[in-house]
């Protein structure tokens, strides 16, 4: 990959949010009521709503609001909640942590489930163990989400006790408390992805396995578990960064129901209630940090095709 | 052959994988008294995204400004004001000027004198509209506050009020020192200077609040348990199990669909307690059709109340007769039961110039639930009657900007007020705060306004009575249900009891009896 290229990829990215933070910007303006409204609630006259206005600077128009905004982010200043009276940043950078958290840990547990999955659907195609993979994983990824939490909250937490139902530790805090609390919200996403990577992992080992290589290195007399291990899976693994990289923009956000049930603070339920309380600030943060994990997944996803596969050229 | 289509990347992108997609204290104490110390886990379904008491708003917030800070006066389970800063308090005989006297040697949590100077700042800045506090319109009509000397604060009112030492128990009304209260509130968006039983440890708004016992606090004996816990669990059901998996001792509200679950746990004590909340269908009285009472009255009659408690409040409530008054209430009346009377609720509506029925569009918002289902319940009932209603559900945000106070037919919900006047002047007076109905009737304007300024308990609750009475026969608004609070803890826990109003939680009295977990 030249210099320019990445570059000019850098630049697509910062591009991408101006215009992501422009569309946030435009719809809440149009949504009825705003911060001083749900601020004030049931609770607001006209004199109170307009002192509120005036203290949080929404009676000034809408360009020079989202000038004052740009200004600050420039400088690394996403502006006070509107809700809360605090920084924006720093609570979104810790939701965004946690929120990491359970994805990183989410990714590894469906990567030790899924490719092995993968693997023995695709050397026992057609027979019973196929059928059975793909039953089971079509079930995790159909059932939603919070139908998947709460059997297993009842089973393993109501029942058989061995887990906490809900709530977040620190593992600054806690690690083993952490770990603990980790495991169910964990499990539960696992299962969403699974179908989504042994599905991929199937096919492509499939392909790969009917290859000329494959067969060469059969005649050659190669073990089989080293044609598989060596041969089919290293190839047949590639698309799954792709479906990593999406997934890990997917777990950032797109799993608010996971959140809620475990009560996770993560950075998809501090945009729900940024969103619910008209939140500006908050709003722009969130959807920005959405953004630019998407864009560089995406971009790291690219990265690492070009480095594992020496024909993938990017100009 | 293979069993899945060959995924372009780019196209994968593009399709867009990511879906963005108590049984209390007061009373005597009871047969065991809670030992003093431990950490009490407390779980609240909403974030507490403000500390700051001049401007909380919604329950968990409350809980936790309850921890934090004191009110001059507090709300008694029986909804009569007891001593909390104020230890005492008199008033002139036309109840225009009260005088309250502060409790010695109080402190805030900072170690500096909390005197009769900062009861007097802290008015003055909730009564400020640029502080946007919901307590502005309801403390009273207060003009003046003074302090006359270091424990004794005066306020005069523009108008006899009667009710002052409740409405002084507002939950917004926490005493903050005079520095802060005069510039600088922002300050208590993060940190909590307050007399109250707890000091704040911890505040993260989304997750848990920790806040540990103030040694300084005014009651030696409380509070009870050196440590509590705020824990936010956003999903009920996750929050139930929390209980029955003992992660948290106590859950000061639980959904109806919720209960059951709870009441069959073992370990786990459920409480119920009725309460003056209420779902309600508002009619404008100066617009066509609902300006003839009959209309009004043939929609009250189509109703039945007991079908709708069991359907509304899944059974976990009372029925209302169309006054805002229940049995939670000091100055409640016993009314006549309305049954459901269709022949009657035809013949009125076609006397008042419908033979052929009415149609009408019912608002409902979609926070809480509560509001579409009483709806679609009054649009099955009132079929038969000749009434066609078409209920519209909206998000709750689009529906306070648009339709609150403004509507002529929607469906409202509305916490229980600590005194009759509070709600009263709130919603049916003609220059009640939110006067959504518009019934401006000027016979229960003059009821209402005389008992706010009657001193004799007798004469104020036959005033009431008729008040109650008026409401009953012209119907300026539905009120059909009346919703009990709910609530668990676990079966050690002692000393908590379900508030009527809702907004107060008394936290400071709660401990552990037997079998409680030791926690850090």
């Amino acid at each position: 990959m030249s210099p320019a290229y990445a570059l000019k990829r850098c630049g697509l990215i910062v591009y991408t949010l101006l215009v992501v933070s422009l569309i946030v910007f435009a719809i809440t303006q149009v949504l009825p009521a705003d911060a001083a409204t749900m601020l004030l609630g049931e609770n607001a006259t006209a004199e109170a709503l307009a002192a509120v206005r005036e203290r949080l600077g929404l009676e000034a128009p809408v360009w020079l609001q989202y000038a004052r905004w740009l200004g600050g982010v420039v400088q690394g200043d996403f502006g006070t909640s509107l809700r809360t009276g605090l920084p924006v940043a720093p609570l979104m950078m810790e939701a965004l942590g946690r929120s990491l958290l359970l994805a990183l840990l989410s990714i590894l547990l469906m990567l030790a489930i899924a490719v092995p999955l993968g693997v023995i659907a695709a050397v026992r195609r057609g027979r019973a163990a196929d059928l059975i993979v793909s039953v089971l994983s079509y079930v995790g990824v159909s059932l939603p989400e919070f139908v998947t939490a709460t059997v297993f909250v009842l089973v393993l937490a109501d029942w058989l006790q061995i887990l906490p139902a809900s709530g977040y530790v620190a593992p600054t805090q806690d690690p083993l408390r952490a770990l603990q609390h980790l495991a169910l919200p964990v499990l539960t996403v696992s299962v969403i992805l699974v179908a989504h990577v042994s599905r991929m992992v199937r096919s492509e080992l499939v392909d790969v396995l009917h290859s000329d290589y494959v067969r060469a290195a059969r005649l050659k007399g190669m073990k089989p578990r080293t044609v598989l291990l060596r041969h089919g899976l290293r190839n047949a693994l590639l698309p799954t960064i792709t479906i990593v990289a999406l997934d890990v923009g997917y777990l950032l956000g797109g799993v608010i129901v996971v959140e809620e049930i475990f009560a996770i603070p993560g950075i998809g339920r501090q945009l729900i209630v940024a969103i619910q309380a008209r939140d500006l600030p908050a709003i722009q943060a969130g959807a920005l940090i959405m953004a630019a994990t998407y864009s560089v997944a995406n971009f790291a996803a690219d990265l690492a095709y070009a480095w594992l596969d020496k024909r993938i050229q990017y100009d | 052959m293979n069993g899945f289509p060959q995924i372009d990347r780019r196209r994968l992108l593009a399709a867009g994988t990511a879906g963005l997609g108590l049984l209390a204290l007061p009373q005597g104490l009871r047969a065991a008294t809670p030992k003093r110390g431990g950490t009490l886990r407390v779980g609240v379904d909403q974030s507490v995204a403000k500390i700051n008491p001049t401007i909380v708003r919604v329950n968990p917030e409350y809980l936790v400004a309850e921890l934090l800070y004191s009110s001059l006066t507090r709300l008694g389970y029986d909804m009569s004001a007891e001593p909390d800063l104020a230890s005492a308090w008199t008033n002139s005989p036309d109840l225009t000027e009260w005088t309250f006297t502060l409790r010695p040697n109080l402190t805030f949590h900072d170690g500096s004198a909390c005197t009769a100077a900062d009861v007097v700042a802290t008015f003055e800045a909730l009564l400020d509209p640029a502080t946007g506090s919901p307590a502005r319109p309801n403390i009273g009509p207060i003009t003046r506050i003074t302090a006359r000397d270091a424990t004794t604060v005066v306020f005069t009112l523009s108008a006899p009020y009667a009710d002052l030492p409740v409405a002084l128990a507002n939950p917004n009304a926490k005493i903050i020192p005079a520095a802060i209260a005069k510039g600088g509130l922002d300050r208590l968006n993060r940190e909590a200077v307050g007399t109250g039983p707890f000091k704040l440890v911890t505040f993260e708004p989304e997750r848990i609040i920790v806040v540990a016992r103030n040694p300084a606090y005014y009651d030696p004996a409380r509070p009870v348990v050196d440590k509590v816990e705020v824990v936010v669990y956003p999903d009920m059901t996750a929050q139930g199990s929390a209980l029955i998996s003992s992660d948290i001792d106590l859950m000061y509200m639980v959904a109806p669909t919720e209960y059951a679950r709870l009441q069959k746990a073992s370990g786990v004590t459920a409480l119920r307690v009725p309460s003056g909340q209420f779902c309600n269908i508002n009619m404008a009285c100066d617009q066509k059709p609902f300006n003839d009472v009959r209309v009004r009255q043939a929609l009250a009659l189509t109703l039945d109340r007991a079908a709708l408690v069991d359907f509304v409040a899944e059974g976990f409530g009372t029925p209302g007769w169309d006054s805002p008054l229940n049995s939670a209430y000091r100055f409640n009346t016993a009314l006549t039961p309305k049954k459901a009377d269709i022949a009657k609720a035809r013949k009125l509506l076609a006397d008042a110039g419908h033979p052929k029925g009415l149609e009408a569009t019912l608002i409902a918002s979609d926070s809480p639930a509560t509001r579409t289902q009483l709806g679609v319940a009054v649009r099955e009932m009132a079929k038969a009657a000749g009434f066609t209603i078409n209920v519209q559900t909206m998000p709750h945000s689009t529906y306070l900007d648009q339709v609150w106070k403004k509507g002529a037919f929607y469906v409202g919900f509305y916490n229980q007020q600590p005194t009759a006047d509070g709600i009263f002047s709130l919603l049916y007076t003609s220059n009640a705060a939110w006067n959504e109905t518009r019934w401006n009737n000027t016979a229960f304007d003059k009821l209402v306004g005389e008992a706010r300024t009657t001193v004799d308990e007798a004469r104020r609750r036959a005033l009431y009575a008729e008040a109650q009475q008026l409401m009953y026969d012209e119907v300026p608004s539905i009120i059909p249900v009346f919703f009990d609070l709910l609530g668990a803890h676990r079966s050690y826990v002692e000393g908590y009891r379900l508030h009527p109003r809702g907004a107060v939680f008394r936290l400071d009295q709660v401990g552990f009896g037997d079998g409680a977990p030791r926690r850090g």
